[in-house]
C-alpha cells in the first residue's frame, strides 16, 4: 500500500515552454531507461529477492521512481503547456498531437511507446541486481545528455537532482548485491 | 587492484563498497544536493563531456 503526498519530491520549474526539449525529456517518462521502466522493474523484482533487506531496497527505490515519474510528467506538461497544433508540428511533435493532443504519453524521445520488453525479472537476484545497477547508470547518462540539450537553468537544476538520485540508487543496489552474494555464499558453508 | 586482491575477493563477481556513515548535510541542503551524504554527491559538469 502507498500513502500519497500531494507535493513533488523536488520542485519542477521551467523557465519557459520548450516543445523541442519536451520531446527529448519524455524519454525519461516512457523510454527504455526512464522512470516508468525503473519503477515497474524494481517494484516487480522485489518479490523474488531472497532477503528482507534486498526486498526493501527494491521497494523503496521503486517507490521513489514513482515520485520521479511525477516530476518528469510535471516538467513535460509545463514545457508543452498551451502549445498549438502548428507549434507542435514545428517541434516535430505533429505525430504526438495526432495521437494524444497535448496529453502525456509513455513514449521515448522518438515516439516509440513504452514496452515491458525494456525490463526483466530473471528470478536470479544477482542477475536482477546487475540489471538494476546498469539501469541506474543508463538513467544517469540519460540525465547528462538531457542536461546537455537544454539551456534552461531551472530545468537543469531539477535534472541534476534526479541524476544524483541515480548515483545514490546505484550505491544501494550495489550494497544489495553484496548482501545477496554473502547470503548465497553463507548457505553453502552451513 | 592489488589492494582488492589482498582482500581475497572472489573472481567473476562484482563488488560495490558498503557505505560507512561519516557525516551528513542538514535536510534542506540535502534536498538541494540530491543526497544527505557528501561522499555520494558527484555533480555533472557539461565540460566533463567535451573535455
Amino acid at each position: 500500500m502507498w500513502i500519497y503526498e500531494k507535493k513533488l519530491q523536488y520542485p519542477a520549474k521551467v523557465g519557459k515552454a520548450d516543445l523541442k526539449m519536451a520531446k527529448y525529456l519524455i524519454t525519461q517518462y516512457g523510454g527504455p531507461d526512464g522512470e516508468l521502466s525503473a519503477a515497474l522493474r524494481y517494484l516487480n523484482q522485489r518479490y523474488s529477492m531472497p532477503t528482507n533487506v534486498t526486498k526493501a531496497i527494491c521497494n523503496d527505490i521503486g517507490t521513489e521512481e514513482m515520485a520521479h515519474l511525477e516530476i518528469i510528467a510535471t516538467l513535460v506538461y509545463k514545457l508543452t503547456k498551451d502549445a498549438t497544433a502548428e507549434e507542435m508540428k514545428k517541434a516535430d511533435l505533429g505525430g504526438h498531437y495526432a495521437d494524444h493532443d497535448n496529453a502525456l504519453f509513455y513514449v521515448d524521445a522518438t515516439g516509440n511507446p513504452w514496452t515491458a520488453t525494456y525490463i526483466q525479472a530473471k528470478g536470479d537476484p544477482v542477475a536482477d541486481l546487475h540489471e538494476d545497477m546498469a539501469a541506474e547508470e543508463k538513467a544517469r547518462a540519460t540525465y547528462q545528455w538531457l542536461i546537455d540539450l537544454t539551456d534552461d537553468p531551472d530545468l537543469k537544476d531539477t535534472l541534476n537532482f534526479l541524476r544524483v538520485r541515480e548515483i545514490v540508487h546505484f550505491q544501494r543496489f550495489g550494497e544489495a548485491l553484496n548482501l545477496v552474494q554473502e547470503h548465497q555464499n553463507s548457505k553453502h558453508h552451513f | 587492484m592489488n589492494e582488492m586482491n589482498r582482500m581475497m575477493l572472489r573472481l567473476a563477481q562484482a563488488y560495490v563498497p558498503f557505505q560507512v556513515y561519516v557525516n551528513r548535510w542538514d535536510p534542506m541542503k540535502s534536498l538541494m544536493m540530491g543526497t544527505i551524504f557528501p561522499e555520494l554527491y558527484r555533480p555533472y559538469y557539461e565540460s566533463m563531456r567535451r573535455g
